[in-house]
C-alpha cells in the first residue's frame, strides 16, 4: 500500500514537472531560426539601422567597423553565421563590455532587424593583416607589459589585454597608442589625491561615492581613502598610458605590435 | 448556604465573562485601520499607513527625537534580509510595532519593527511570460481594516490578511499577457482600494481602477487614454485610428487624496509608442498628465497635461503633493509636482489651473510653460532616424523616487537628475504583449549628474542643493526636527533641511531605489531604509527611554 502511494506520488510529481516544462515551452518564443528571417527586408534594415545607432554604435562605431568594440563587418567573411551573431547579441560576452540583451526589453525581431542592417555593411572583405607578431610581442614586453597583463604575465595598473584582439579593432588600438583616442575604460580613470599631510598619490579610480574613493596607486596597491582626509581629488582626462608617437614607436614596430595585439583572443587566458 | 455562595460566585463569574465578551464584540479590534486613521496620516507617529505617510504625499514626519544635533549618533539597530533579487522600490508600512513591506517578484513580509525578526512571508506563485519593462518590482502595500492590499506582476489586485499573510481575495485587473502588470502601491480611500496598471512600453491602454476593499469587486474604472465618446478623444489623430487603444498612459506609482474635495489625484504615464508620434498626432489625452477623479465614481473632474503629445517617454508618474499655501497674499489649495519633463509645477487642486511652472533641471524640449499651461516647445526636438539630442533624457529630471515637503519651511525636497540623450525613432507595429516603443535613446554619459535639491515653493527657485557623485534613484523623507533623509551611491544620508548641510551617512552596500520612512516604537524613533536585498533600521545609539 505504502509502495503504491509512493509510486503514485512520484508519478504525480513527474506529471506536474512535465506540465510545468510544457508551460515554459509554450510561453517561450518559437525556436530560433539559424538564418536571419529578415535579411534583405527593407523596413527591417531601416529600423535595424536606427536601433544599431542607439544600442550598438557607441562601441562598434557608426559604420560597425569597430571603435571600443570589435569590427562587425568582417564577421560573416570570417565564417560567422546569423545564429551565432544572434546568440552573441542575446547572451552578451561574459567578461567583456558586451552586455546581454534582456528578452523583456529586446525582442528577437529587433535583434534580427539589427543583424539585417549590419549584414548590409559587410560587403567588403577585411584588410589583410600586416606586421610581425613575434617582434610585436617583444615590443609589448619592452613597452607595455609593466602596466598590462597578457595571459597572467604583466602589470595590473592598466586593463588585462589577454583578449584585446577579440574586443578591439586594429584601428581602435592604433588610435589609442598614437594618442588620438581619449577613451578611458571605467575603472582605469587616472586620479590624483592630495592628503591633509600634503602627500600626492596618483593612481586609477576603482570606485567612488560622496564620502570616499577607492584607487589602485601607481605601485599597484589597492587603497580606500575618506574624502574628509583629503584636500584634493582630481580626476584627469588624460589616460595614465603614455602616447606612443613616432618618436617613441616607429611605424614598423607599431605595425608589429598591432599584429601581436590582434592575435590576443583569450584562448590561453585564465577564465 | 455554602451552596448558594458557590452558586452566586459562579453566576458572577459567568456574568463577568459574558460582559467582557460582549464588550470585546462591540469594540473594534485595536488593529483595525479605519478610513479616519488614513486621513490622520502621520498624526500618530507610531504608524506609517500609506505610501507617502499621508494622503497629501508630504513624507514629512512630526517626529523630533532624531535631530540635526544628534543625528551623527544614528546607528543600525537591525537588518532584515529579503533574499529576493531585484530593485527594492517599495515603501514599508508600519502599524502596532510591525513593518509590512513588499519586495520584487511579488514577495512580502511582516517584520517585528523592534527587532527585524520575520513574522510571516508572502510569495505569489507567478506564471511564466511576465512582461515588465523595468524590473519585476513592487512599490508597496496599502492597508485598511485588518487587510493589506497589493498589485501583482500578473496584473491582479490581492487582499492579504495582516495577521497571517494569507490571500483573502484576488481580482484580475486585466490579462497580463497583453503587456500589463501591476507594480504601484495601492491607495486605500474610504472603503475602496484604488490602483492602476503599468505597461506603456507594450502598447497597453492605461487605467485607474477602484475595488471594494471588502469584496474585491470592481467599483469603477477610468481609462487614461480617451476612447470614442470620451471628452478628449479628438486628441488622438494621425495614421492609426486605433492609436488610443494602445496609447499607453500607465499608472505605476500611487496618487493622492483630498478628503474635503473627495478627489483623488494620479499622475499618468507616457504615450505609446514612446518615441514615434506620427501615428498618434494630437495631445494624446490623458497621457503624461495629472487627473483629478471623484473618489466615489472615478469621474474625471479636471486634468492638466504636463507633456502634450509626449514623444520623449516623460511619464508623469511622480508624486502629486497636496499643499495649502499662501501665494501672492491669497490662501491657495495646490498640487505641487516635480515632473520627469524637468519642470516644477504648482496647480490649483480644485480646478487644475496652472499657477506656476519653472524648470528645476536643464530642459531643452521646452523653453518654458506658457501662462495658458501649454509648453513652449523648442525647435528640433522630435526624435528622428538620425537621432535628436534632447535634455533631459528619457529617465527624466526626476522619476518614481518620492520627494518630500516641509510645509513649515515651504521647501520641497527632490532628487533632481541632469541628463541629455540622443532620441531615435523608428516605425513599430503594435502586437499585443510585445514591446511598442517606436525608438530608443542613447543616454549621454558625460551629461549625467544628480543632486538633492530644495525648492522654495513660494518662488519655484532652488534654495540649496547637495550634489551626488552618481545619478541617484533614491527618494526623500523629512522630519519636523529639521532633517532630510535621502541618498545616492548606496549611502543613506541625513541633511539639515534649512541649509542642505550633510550631517550623517551610512553606506548600505547597494543602490537605493526607494525612500526612507520613520516611526516610533517603545518611545524610540527608527529610520527604516530598503536597499539591495535588505531593510535596515537605524536609531540613536545611546538612546534611553
Amino acid at each position: 500500500m505504502k509502495r503504491r502511494a509512493l509510486v503514485l506520488a512520484v508519478l504525480t510529481t513527474l506529471a506536474i514537472a512535465h506540465a510545468a516544462a510544457q508551460d515554459r515551452r509554450s510561453a517561450s518564443s518559437e525556436p530560433r531560426p539559424t538564418k536571419n528571417p529578415l535579411e534583405g527586408n527593407k523596413l527591417a534594415i531601416s529600423n535595424g539601422a536606427a536601433m544599431f545607432r542607439t544600442r550598438c554604435a557607441g562601441c562598434h562605431g557608426p559604420d560597425a567597423r569597430g571603435y571600443l568594440g570589435p569590427d562587425l563587418t568582417g564577421f560573416w567573411f570570417a565564417g560567422g553565421s546569423d545564429d551565432r551573431m544572434f546568440d552573441v547579441v542575446r547572451r552578451g560576452v561574459p567578461g567583456t563590455e558586451m552586455p546581454p540583451a534582456d528578452p523583456q526589453r529586446v525582442l528577437d525581431k529587433e535583434i534580427w532587424q539589427v543583424l539585417a542592417y549590419v549584414r548590409t555593411l559587410a560587403a567588403v572583405p577585411p584588410a589583410a593583416a600586416t606586421g610581425d607578431a613575434a617582434n610585436g610581442e617583444r615590443v609589448f614586453r619592452a613597452n607595455c607589459a609593466s602596466c598590462h597583463m597578457v595571459n597572467g604575465r604583466g602589470g595590473q595598473l592598466g586593463p588585462d589585454l589577454s583578449r584585446i584582439g577579440a574586443g578591439r579593432p586594429r584601428a581602435g588600438l592604433h588610435a589609442k597608442l598614437r594618442g588620438s583616442s581619449d577613451f578611458i575604460r571605467p575603472g582605469y580613470e587616472p586620479v590624483t589625491l592630495v592628503t591633509k599631510e600634503g602627500e600626492r598619490i596618483r593612481g586609477v579610480r576603482k570606485n567612488e561615492d560622496e564620502f570616499s574613493i577607492q584607487i589602485m596607486d601607481a605601485r599597484e596597491r589597492l587603497q580606500g581613502f575618506l574624502k574628509s582626509n583629503l584636500t584634493e581629488v582630481t580626476l584627469e582626462k588624460q589616460s595614465l598610458m603614455p602616447v606612443y608617437g613616432p618618436d617613441r614607436l616607429n611605424d614598423r614596430d607599431l605595425d608589429d605590435l598591432l599584429r601581436y595585439l590582434t592575435t590576443l583572443r583569450g584562448t590561453n587566458a585564465k577564465s | 448556604m455554602r451552596q448558594s455562595l458557590v452558586r452566586s460566585v459562579y453566576a458572577t463569574l459567568v456574568a463577568a465573562i459574558v460582559t467582557s465578551w460582549s464588550i470585546a464584540a462591540q469594540q473594534p479590534s485595536p488593529t483595525q485601520v479605519t478610513a479616519q486613521d488614513l486621513r490622520d496620516g502621520l498624526k500618530n507617529p507610531t504608524r506609517w499607513l500609506t505610501y507617502s505617510g499621508d494622503y497629501g504625499n508630504h513624507r514629512h514626519s512630526p517626529l523630533t527625537q532624531i535631530t540635526p544635533a544628534n543625528v551623527h549618533r544614528l546607528t543600525a539597530q537591525w537588518q532584515f534580509q529579503t533574499d529576493t533579487l531585484g530593485k527594492f522600490e517599495a515603501t514599508p508600512l508600519v502599524l502596532d510595532g510591525v513593518v509590512y513591506v513588499t519586495g520584487p517578484l511579488d514577495t512580502g513580509w511582516a517584520i517585528d519593527a523592534r527587532t527585524g525578526r520575520q513574522i510571516w512571508r508572502y510569495r505569489r506563485d507567478l506564471p511564466s511570460g511576465l512582461i515588465a519593462c523595468c524590473g519585476l518590482v513592487n512599490r508597496g502595500f496599502a492597508v485598511l481594516g485588518d487587510r493589506l492590499f497589493k498589485t501583482t506582476l500578473d496584473a491582479h489586485v490581492v487582499a492579504i490578511s495582516r495577521k497571517t499573510g494569507a490571500i483573502e481575495w484576488d481580482t484580475t485587473m486585466v490579462n497580463y499577457r497583453n503587456g500589463y502588470s501591476g507594480t504601484t502601491a495601492p491607495l486605500a480611500v474610504r472603503d475602496k482600494v484604488i490602483v492602476g496598471v503599468a505597461g506603456a512600453e507594450y502598447g497597453v491602454r492605461g487605467f485607474i481602477d477602484a475595488y471594494d476593499a471588502q469584496t474585491g469587486k470592481q467599483v469603477w474604472r477610468f481609462y487614461t487614454t480617451a476612447g470614442p465618446g470620451d471628452a478628449g478623444h479628438s486628441t488622438w489623430r494621425g495614421t492609426d485610428a486605433k492609436a488610443w487603444e494602445h496609447g499607453g498612459g500607465s499608472i505605476w506609482v500611487p496618487g493622492a487624496y483630498d478628503p474635503e474635495l473627495n478627489l483623488t489625484y494620479w499622475g499618468t504615464g507616457n504615450a505609446g509608442p514612446d518615441y514615434n508620434g506620427l501615428e498618434r498626432e494630437g495631445d494624446n489625452l490623458y497621457t503624461a498628465s495629472i487627473v483629478a477623479l471623484d473618489a466615489d465614481t472615478g469621474k474625471l473632474r479636471w486634468h492638466y497635461q504636463f507633456t502634450p503629445h509626449d514623444i520623449w517617454d516623460y511619464d508623469s508618474t511622480q508624486m502629486p503633493i497636496l499643499a495649502d499655501l499662501t501665494l501672492g497674499g491669497e490662501p491657495r489649495k495646490v498640487v505641487l509636482f516635480a515632473n520627469r519633463n524637468g519642470f516644477f509645477y504648482v496647480l490649483d487642486r480644485a480646478t487644475g489651473k496652472l499657477i506656476r511652472a519653472k524648470p528645476f533641471i536643464q530642459t531643452t524640449w521646452a523653453r518654458e510653460i506658457r501662462p495658458d499651461g501649454r509648453p513652449m516647445l523648442q525647435p528640433n526636438t522630435v526624435p528622428s532616424e538620425e537621432g535628436t539630442k534632447v535634455c533631459p533624457d528619457q529617465t527624466g529630471g526626476t522619476n518614481w523616487m518620492p520627494p518630500s515637503f516641509d510645509a513649515s519651511l515651504g521647501l520641497f525636497f527632490v532628487t533632481a537628475r541632469e541628463s541629455c540623450g540622443i532620441f531615435f525613432s523608428w516605425k513599430d507595429d503594435y502586437t499585443p504583449g510585445e514591446a511598442f516603443r517606436g525608438g530608443a535613446v542613447q543616454r549621454l554619459v558625460d551629461t549625467q549628474s544628480s543632486s538633492l535639491r530644495a525648492i522654495d515653493v513660494a518662488t519655484g527657485e532652488k534654495r540649496w542643493e547637495f550634489p551626488y557623485v552618481n545619478q541617484s534613484w533614491a527618494g526623500v523623507l523629512s522630519t519636523a526636527s529639521g532633517l532630510v533623509f535621502a541618498g545616492g551611491s548606496g549611502n543613506l544620508m541625513a541633511f539639515d533641511s534649512k541649509t542642505g548641510k550633510n550631517l550623517w551617512h551610512f553606506q548600505t552596500g547597494s543602490s537605493l531605489y526607494s525612500g526612507a520612512i520613520t516611526y516610533m516604537v517603545d518611545g524610540r524613533q527608527y529610520v527604516l531604509m530598503p536597499s539591495g536585498t535588505s531593510l535596515t533600521a537605524f536609531a540613536l545609539a545611546d538612546f534611553r527611554n
